[in-house]
């Protein structure tokens, strides 16, 4: 251990006097490692939040499709539905989307029945509409709108300008969820996104164990024609698989990129300098055994390994989470343009990134056995003669 | 060591092949090296000086021949059997490989002890004791690349000591030294040869060779001793 230690304190000693090579190795090793870092943040981040969508959706999601596509559903479909075994609630739900001309995107309105169970949003300042023309409005959105609240902000709808109060902001755990929201009474929601009364945009189903989803499906479309039934568990899975699908196909294009540096590594780590033979030279001449300088070498390599690993993990943490990604979330949400702008909640699985980090370092530490064998095979008698 | 020489070299040969052709650097030498001498191989460039020395220190393996230190035949010691023996039995100090640069000289004088564990305290203060001695004290922790020939020799010499080895080779020690600085050497090994060290120093330098001190003067042509 003692040995090692020394060994260790040598090295780090020889990097220093060695600046120049050691930071271009440990930087090129950081953009690459930053690359692939941020890749899998922030297709676990967002794999995360859609999670957290998937979790918040009721069991089962009945819509209605009309010539393939959703169409509005009538309320009285939800009576028809409650005595099926096993199913434990059905909530007509009104919402749509909004497009803002202002922000050129659309925004979510949701009808707020006064479950804030099911709606799940942790409200910041203010409170949830409880009557009226009230709003509550994501925080992302407020920011993007300006509006606080007490403030009044009007959309146009069918050539009549409807009002709105904001009376509370929230965030929420899941960005996607909260990032583009707007909550109101499910009549002003109806008024906003001109849905008339009786009608629903789907309907909720929760069920007392989903398990018995498959069997509840089937009777659905039994008694509903032209229904459609979203699975949650189904589609989280959905989520799972496309996003695992696109971050896997981001780190396999990056494949090449990283062997590309280890074989520069290797080339750069095999040519030894003037300075670099004669201090090898020294070493054996002065005692040092082949297995010694050999030792030294490699944790030259380690600690080079480590610290542009390392470095490359922090920066693309900070590029992910602070700067939100630019350039690779489009690759990887699959959309060019969200407004609000969506702020991913900082996630770092400890075991990934020490695994990212093993990654690098093993095969890094293990192209460079072959050069720092080639260094330390220099022959004493060569060494004396200060030739190779 | 057993009062038997310090070094013995017996009918040693080391042959060098490049191709067809063959080389004898060191053509059966045989030589005692008795304990706290100092003896000068000397001889022009390409005489096998510097071969000898490495044979002397079991840095180079003879083609023939038996090589013995304190007593103990060393010729057929595997590689890191030979690595351990120079590092505890013999201090080297060569002309082309002395001190690592951008190093301090504390460091550099502290080198040979990193494989071991590195320094102690007594090591250290062991270090910091020869390099005053040798007229270093102001240039401890000075950065090697910055000092004088004259001062880079004895900071390797020091190393050369840091583990106080029964045996000091050295290859050309006053190459390239003013007079001052070669005087300063010599003196220096003059007065570790007086308190027991065995020293064995290759040279071409007359200021060394022809220095009355020398216990012994072997001269060396085309690899074989011509004299002494």
């Amino acid at each position: 251990m003692r040995r090692q230690l020394a060994l260790l304190d040598y090295a780090v000693g020889a990097l220093r006097r060695r600046r120049g090579k050691s930071v271009a190795l440990a930087g090129g090793l950081a953009f690459v490692v930053g690359l692939f870092s941020a890749s899998l943040l922030l297709t676990d981040a967002i794999r995360h939040e859609y999670e957290l969508l998937a979790d918040r959706m009721p069991d089962l999601t009945v819509q209605r499709l009309v010539a393939g596509r959703p169409a509005l559903i009538p309320e009285s479909a939800a009576t028809e539905l409650e005595d099926i075994p096993t199913v434990r609630r059905v909530r007509p739900r009104v919402w749509g989307y909004y497009f803002f001309t202002a922000l050129e995107s659309n925004v979510t309105i949701v009808g707020f029945d006064g479950d804030a169970e099911a709606l799940d949003v942790a409200v910041a300042n203010g409170r949830l509409p409880r009557e009226g023309n009230e709003v509550a409005i994501g925080e992302g959105l407020s920011d993007l709108m300006g509006l606080r609240v007490g403030d009044e902000m009007g959309v146009p709808v069918g050539g009549e300008v409807i009002f709105s109060r904001v009376v509370g902001t929230f965030g929420a755990e899941s960005a996607i969820r909260s990032a583009d929201l707007i909550v109101a009474r499910p009549d002003h929601a109806r008024r906003m996104l001109g849905v008339a009364d009786g009608w629903a945009t789907d309907l909720a189903v929760d069920l007392t164990t989903q398990d018995e989803a498959p069997v509840v499906i089937t009777r659905v479309g039994e008694r509903l024609e032209g229904a459609r039934v979203l699975d949650r568990r189904l589609l989280r899975r959905t989520y799972e698989l496309t996003f695992d699908t696109r971050g896997g196909l981001m780190a396999l294009m990056l494949v090449p990129a990283l062997a590309a540096f280890l074989l520069l590594a290797f080339e750069r780590l095999s040519g030894l300098g003037d300075a670099e033979r004669r201090e090898i030279g020294v070493l054996k001449a002065v005692g040092w055994a082949t297995s010694d300088v050999l030792i030294a070498r490699m944790w030259e390599s380690a600690v080079i390994a480590v610290v542009g690993a390392s470095a490359g993990l922090v920066l693309a943490y900070a590029y992910v989470f602070w700067l939100d990604a630019p350039g690779l979330s489009d690759a990887l949400l699959g959309w060019s343009n969200l407004r609000p702008a969506l702020d991913l909640a900082p996630a770092l699985d400890p075991t990934q990134a020490l695994s990212l980090i093993g990654a690098v370092v093993v095969p890094f530490v293990a192209v460079s056995v072959v050069p720092a064998w080639r260094a330390a095979m220099v022959d004493p008698d060569s060494a004396m003669r200060g030739t190779r | 060591m057993s009062g038997g020489p310090a070094i013995a070299v017996r009918e040693v040969r080391k042959r060098y092949v490049d191709g067809t052709r063959r080389l004898d650097a060191v053509a059966d030498v045989s030589l005692e090296v008795p304990a706290g001498e100092l003896w000068v191989l000397r001889g022009p460039s390409g005489s096998g000086k510097t071969t000898l020395l490495g044979l002397m220190g079991a840095m180079v393996a003879p083609s023939s021949g038996r090589v013995e230190i304190g007593g103990d035949d060393v010729t057929h010691l595997r590689d890191h059997h030979r690595t351990r023996l120079r590092r505890e039995r013999i201090g080297f100090v060569f002309q082309e490989l002395q001190l690592v640069s951008r190093m301090t000289v504390l460091e550099n004088v502290l080198l040979p002890l990193v494989p071991s564990g590195g320094a102690r305290p007594e090591d250290r203060a062991r270090a910091r004791e020869l390099l005053e001695r040798f007229g270093l004290k102001a240039q401890i922790d000075a950065r090697s690349e910055r000092l004088s020939g004259g001062q880079r020799q004895r900071a390797a010499i020091a190393r050369a000591l840091i583990r106080a080895p029964q045996v000091l080779l050295l290859d050309e020690p006053t190459a390239h030294l003013d007079t001052d600085n070669a005087n300063e050497v010599v003196d220096l090994l003059c007065e570790l040869r007086d308190e027991g060290s065995t020293i064995v120093a290759a040279t071409h330098d007359p200021r060394l060779a022809e220095d009355a001190r020398v216990d012994r003067v072997i001269t060396m042509r085309d690899g074989a001793v011509v004299d002494g």
